[in-house]
């Protein structure tokens, strides 16, 4: 090395070094011989909830997605307004905004895949297509992704759009796409085995079967298809005022454990059951079928006692003074996380107060009578913290997953 | 006290009718809003099964096992009438055949504003359709609000 440097300009410095390292730096003057790591993977992309492409969202978390055609650097596109989401499974676009063409799965029979994806509110169909997905440095290589609203796949079966309303457009949908990033690989779990009504066999753009399908084949979290940090993923996001905010912005970091910016310390694990749910004391009751979910714009929950809101947000809370309540949540693993608080505010109170505000912390709405066994904790819980999501089957510093921490 | 007086000649009919429902080629799943007789669910084509059927002080429920795993339960009000069904499991059930002619105004009905996709609160005139959960877990009720008989708590419409 020392030669190298001598009369050599500064400038030749640095190429010279590298030389030195690419020639196997067995001559080295530290003797060591190991060359320098690789640089690690960028694993950290923005986040950051915002009015949406509707500009009706709130407490709704986005992020942009690159997709290629499988094995394409020029085929590809940039997609912003994805939204975050860590009760559901799965990579989804809305067709009318992607300008790429991702092919379509062909099933064992020759018939396309096309799915059925249900949510609560409504269904979206469209094909399952295969995509390189690119999201910071992570690549996951031709995944599994839905394309709602294809102008391929039009016609939706009877069995499909017998689940409800059809979210197939960027308008109904509320997002450009979706990115579910929940403790499961699966969207369904037994798909392989068990016909659902969500995966179909179109031997035409119009005649479809419902089919079952290989594992492989299904719509996946594609974390779990990264070359790297592909345990899970830890969403950090800032603390909010009470009242609420414009905008807030924050990190979406995949790996639990694999880099020196994902260590879980001394993060508390609260592993979920095989529908992700765990346990929420409220008021006095424990509430089995609770969840914890970033796709949730708000605090849902039933308590008779809170008034609601008697306009055009009726299934909010509308308290006459803001409360701050507490609860307890349980682990499928016994732990439990004591003496948590909640502000819940006036919903209407807020938005008029803030009109152009897309995050409120203390927006909180009802369930049903016949749902009093579920505490849907939304987006909310997440200001202020990093909470991880460990997938299932994978052993992190402080658990295995499927699991919660923060 | 049973409010069916002629329990046992009804629920013998009844499972006369869900006998021939179950050996008929295509068995509607029981409709809301439709009498009693209309329980003849989907067993065929759904491979769906009445798991129980069972007298509570004011109504009687008939549960569906769904092959996907979801049960559909269904009310049925002293008038004969199905005035609720309820739903949880990991998928939805066809709702086209529970809500048999309210399906249409549920999914004509507006989106409420800040819709979420965990939740479904939507009243057209008398229907009332709910729901929650996620994927791999939703649940979820739709009933006519003014065929609830009296005594009946909403609470207990799950």
């Amino acid at each position: 090395m020392a030669s190298c440097i001598g009369p050599v300009r500064a400038v030749l410095v640095a190429a010279c070094c590298l030389a030195a390292v690419a020639c196997g730096g067995g001559g080295g003057s530290g003797g060591s011989g190991t060359p320098p790591p690789p640089p690690p993977t960028n694993n950290v992309v923005s986040v950051i909830v915002d009015e949406g492409p509707t500009s009706q969202s709130v407490n709704t978390l986005f992020t942009s997605v690159t997709v290629c055609v499988p094995g394409s650097t020029a085929s590809c596109q940039t997609i912003d307004h994805i939204q975050v989401d860590t009760g559901s499974y799965g990579l989804r676009l809305l067709g009318p905004v992607l300008t790429v063409t991702l092919p379509v799965e062909t099933l064992a029979s020759g018939n396309s895949l096309v799915q059925c994806a249900q949510f609560v509110d409504g269904f979206s169909w469209g094909p399952v297509a295969l995509a390189d997905v690119q999201i910071a440095g992570e690549t996951a290589k031709s995944v599994p992704v839905q394309v709602i609203g294809d102008s391929r796949f039009t016609t939706v079966p009877a069995a499909c759009s017998g689940t409800g309303t059809a979210e197939d457009t960027v308008a109904s949908f509320g997002a450009n796409g979706i990115l579910g990033i929940g403790p499961f690989e699966l969207d369904c779990g037994n798909c392989d085995t068990v016909t659902h009504g969500l995966y179909f066999a179109c031997a035409t753009a119009t005649t479809c079967t419902d089919t079952t399908v290989p594992n492989a084949m299904q719509v996946p979290n594609p974390v779990t298809h990264f070359a790297a940090d592909n345990n899970g993923s830890m969403i950090d996001l800032p603390a909010v005022a009470a009242g609420g905010a414009v905008t807030l912005s924050g990190s979406l970091i995949f790996g639990i454990d694999t880099q020196s910016n994902n260590k879980s310390g001394t993060q508390t694990v609260l592993t979920v059951d095989g529908a992700g749910e765990l346990a929420i004391t409220y008021n006095g009751q424990t509430l089995a079928n609770s969840f914890i979910d970033s796709g949730s714009n708000g605090i849902y929950f039933a308590d008779s006692s809170i008034a609601t809101c008697t306009t055009t947000l009726t299934s909010f809370y509308c308290p006459g003074n803001t409360l701050t309540l507490g609860l307890s949540i349980q682990g499928q693993n016994g732990v439990m996380v004591n003496n948590l608080t909640f502000g819940v505010g006036n919903a209407q109170t807020m938005l008029n107060a803030h009109p152009t505000f897309n995050a409120f912390p203390e927006l909180a709405g009802t369930l049903p009578a016949g749902n009093a066994g579920t505490f849907d904790y939304g987006l909310a819980f997440f200001y202020g913290k990093r909470v991880a999501v460990a997938v299932e089957g994978n052993k992190t510093s402080v658990g295995t997953g499927p699991y919660i921490a923060f | 006290m049973p409010i069916f007086n002629s329990g046992e000649i009804k629920i013998a009919a009844l499972l006369c009718a869900v006998l021939v429902a179950a050996l008929g080629p295509r068995i509607a799943a029981a409709t809301l809003g439709e009498p009693e007789i209309t329980v003849q669910s989907d067993v065929a084509q759904l491979r769906a099964s009445i798991k129980t059927s069972e007298d509570r002080a004011s109504y009687r429920i008939h549960e569906i096992q769904l092959p996907g795993g979801t049960l559909l339960r269904e009310f049925v009000a002293p008038d004969g009438n199905v005035f609720a069904v309820a739903w949880n499991g990991p998928t939805k059930p066809d709702l086209r055949q529970a809500l048999g002619k309210y399906f249409d105004a549920f999914v004509s009905a507006p989106r409420p504003k800040f819709a979420d996709r965990r939740h479904l609160q939507i009243k057209q005139g008398d229907l009332v359709v709910q729901g929650g959960g996620h994927m791999r877990a939703f649940s979820g009720r739709a009933y006519l609000a003014s065929a609830i008989p009296s005594g009946v708590n909403l609470g207990d419409l799950h």
